[in-house]
């Protein structure tokens, strides 16, 4: 049951395991799952590990039951309710027959399929909405039709049920906020500086730890036992080397500028630079790329263990890459082609990333991206891609 | 986050929390899938607060262990005591047995909520805060529901399946198997509406007009982009006692782009003086 389902929220990129998937079948053999809702609660909190998919699964949701399960959702509505209708029979036809206004030996005459129709007729006879009250099937009234459900031995929830269908609830997309797709924005960047707190380098273990010493020294009898923690190191030095030209950068120059800003007590040193498409002899530490270049054969002076991050869409004719004097701007006549000064800085930082905001799909239609991609270990400009970059930049060899 | 329920025959016989119902259910199938539930969501969402209501309503005893950041599940399952018998072995003035190291394991608090004689509630708190090792020592014990004493040799079963409650604030992702192992909601922000609710518990006596001004600035500044901590229920109580306090405060002012207190909002410096910027340029009101 539900393998397509389980199918489509795989292929969309959720990661589910088949175990979740055997759990969520023991839920619904369980009888924990009576109806839509339930089904979507339980399955999106059996099967989906973090908010972030949450939206993706919403979506998800909605295209396999939209069509499937319930053409409409007044009909849906109203299957509910008979279903509950059924229910509340079982459990106590006086109640029911009072609020369907007819007599209780009458009703008990009634096949549930009867009793279904008859209620349908009801409705129907309902000509305006009708909350509160005793016989009319609304929300809110003492009329058994449309009570919530309840769970024996389990929480309770309060009021009533507010019939609002599963389907309704996920097309809400109510979660679209937490999904960290696409490229870094302004307002993710309380969740980017979180993965960039784990730029810390970690030290030797070369500091005792007395409390834990005495521990372990009684532990083992009074033999000696010294135990060391890590001592911290001295923090990172970064260079931040960001492509500014061209309106394909703009919304993101103003965001990585931010995020770095915000992570600078963390970093010994940070030093930003600017660039524009490529790399060719210099970098320039002002923005306008116009007073204060920097030439790349000086980088090699910088600390070898700095942290080099380069930011760009890396996207430009393959000639600008490659030529011996490629770049766009007449006045800047370079004597080595970009491709060997981005080589050269890739050998001079053992730890470098290129972050590019360019979705990781169209990364492959554009062969300066792939060009670049095989010199610099490259990661979207995403949160994801941030976390990643980040473990990288943190690897050790 | 304390809230009341408006109905007083709804679950909230616990009267501080007001479930909702995609919550309850994810509680009940939960309970009787005997799995952990993980609670992810910005402080100031009621995650504790939860597992507090559940043990209320079922009349369970809770249990809490509020993890940190350096601690080793062993230590939340049981703890030998080696000073004091130590302690014992030299001075010998206590009425242990010095050669049975039974009398000095003490259970922790997942050891005691194995030990108990009844069901409980246990309430893992922030389990995020510890290394994945923590969690990761933490997964026999949830599919086995047993744990060894080494000292002892001894094996401690849960006598009754406690009610696993987790909670995370999600600074860090959380391992895949133990993921697996959870089932899991996320509890989103209260909005405006949850909000004066839970305003009218902490503050019954507060006028009106204070109440919905200064909610509708909180959640203006919320709304400010590139924050790194963004002001949550608790800043906004304190803001408000702030607030009421000041004997020369006009409500209205707020809505004219007049924050004062603005350092209990915005903690961060950056947080800050970016905030202090918005309102003064008048971008936000």
């Amino acid at each position: 049951m539900f393998v397509d389902f389980f199918y489509q929220i795989k292929e969309a990129g959720i990661p589910v395991s088949p175990t979740s998937f055997l759990t969520l079948h023991r839920a619904l053999r369980q009888g924990l799952v009576i109806n839509l809702s339930d089904f979507y609660t339980a399955s999106r909190s059996i099967l989906v590990k973090s908010e972030r998919y949450f939206d993706l699964f919403d979506q998800v949701f909605a295209h396999h039951f939209k069509g499937a399960e319930m053409p409409d959702q007044d009909g849906f509505a109203l299957d509910e309710m008979a279903r509950n209708l059924l229910d509340t029979w079982l459990q106590d036809p006086k109640a029911l027959a009072d609020a369907l206004g007819i007599d209780e030996s009458e009703l008990k005459k009634m096949t549930p399929e009867e009793l279904i129709e008859y209620f349908k007729e009801r409705l129907k006879d309902q000509t305006e909405r009708h909350d509160g009250g005793s016989k009319w099937i609304g929300t809110g009234g003492t009329s058994p039709v449309g009570h919530s459900g309840r769970h024996p031995g389990g929480m309770r929830v309060g009021g009533m049920s507010r019939n609002r269908s599963a389907i309704k609830v996920a097309m809400e997309r109510r979660y679209r906020d937490y999904s960290l797709d696409g490229p870094l924005t302004q307002a993710m960047v309380g969740e980017a500086i979180k993965r960039l707190r784990h730029l810390v380098p970690s030290g030797p273990k070369d500091r005792v730890n007395v409390e834990s010493t005495i521990y372990q020294t009684m532990k083992n009898a009074g033999e000696i036992e010294i135990v060391f923690d890590r001592s911290l190191k001295d923090r990172l030095k970064v260079i931040l080397a960001i492509d500014n030209g061209g309106w394909s950068m703009d919304p993101y120059v103003a965001v990585v500028q931010t995020l770095f800003d915000y992570a600078k007590a963390q970093f010994k040193d940070i030093k930003t630079f600017f660039f524009h498409n490529t790399v060719y002899d210099s970098l320039w530490k002002d923005a306008s790329r116009y007073k204060e270049p920097k030439r790349v054969e000086e980088f090699a002076a910088f600390d070898p263990d700095t942290r080099l991050i380069l930011v760009g869409d890396a996207s430009m004719a393959p000639y600008e890459l490659m030529a011996r004097d490629g770049s766009i701007h007449i006045e800047e006549r370079t004597s080595k082609s970009s491709i060997e000064r981005l080589k050269f800085l890739s050998e001079t930082f053992k730890y470098c990333v290129w972050l590019n905001p360019a979705p990781v799909s169209m990364w492959n239609y554009t062969p300066t991206i792939s060009a670049i991609g095989r010199i610099f270990p490259m990661f979207e400009l995403s949160i994801d891609g941030l976390e990643k970059a980040v473990a990288q930049l943190m690897m050790k060899n | 986050m304390t809230t009341t329920a408006s109905d007083v025959n709804s679950f909230t016989g616990a009267k501080r929390y007001v479930l909702d119902e995609e919550l309850a259910r994810i509680v009940n199938i939960s309970m009787a899938l005997e799995m952990p539930l993980l609670l992810k969501g910005e402080p100031g969402t009621g995650k504790t607060m939860l597992a507090h209501a559940i043990a209320e309503v079922l009349k369970m005893p809770l249990i809490i262990l509020n993890v940190k950041s350096s601690m080793k599940l062993v230590e939340a399952l049981y703890q030998y005591d080696t000073l004091t018998r130590l302690n014992d072995s030299r001075f010998g003035d206590s009425m242990r047995d010095v050669s049975n190291i039974e009398n000095y394991i003490k259970m922790g608090k997942i050891g005691q909520a194995f030990m108990a004689d009844f069901r409980t509630v246990l309430l893992i708190d922030e389990i995020d805060k510890a290394d994945t090792d923590f969690q990761d020592d933490m997964l026999d014990v949830l599919d086995q529901m047993e744990f060894d004493i080494i000292e002892i040799d001894k094996t401690i079963r849960a006598r009754h399946r406690p009610v696993f409650i987790i909670t995370s604030n999600a600074k860090k992702d959380l391992s895949d198997p133990f993921l697996g192992r959870c089932n899991f909601h996320h509890i989103a922000f209260p909005d405006p509406k949850m909000m004066r609710q839970i305003i009218k518990v902490h503050f019954p006596e507060m006028d009106n007009e204070l109440t919905e001004n200064a909610i509708a600035a909180f959640y203006k500044l919320r709304e400010l982009d590139a924050v790194e901590k963004r002001p949550a229920t608790r800043e906004l109580i304190n803001w408000i006692r702030a607030l009421s306090a000041d004997p020369d405060f006009k409500p209205s002012r707020l809505a004219k782009g007049d924050v004062p207190f603005m350092g209990i909002l915005f903690k961060k410096s950056q947080d800050f003086s970016r905030a202090v910027n918005a309102v003064s340029r008048r971008r936000l009101f």
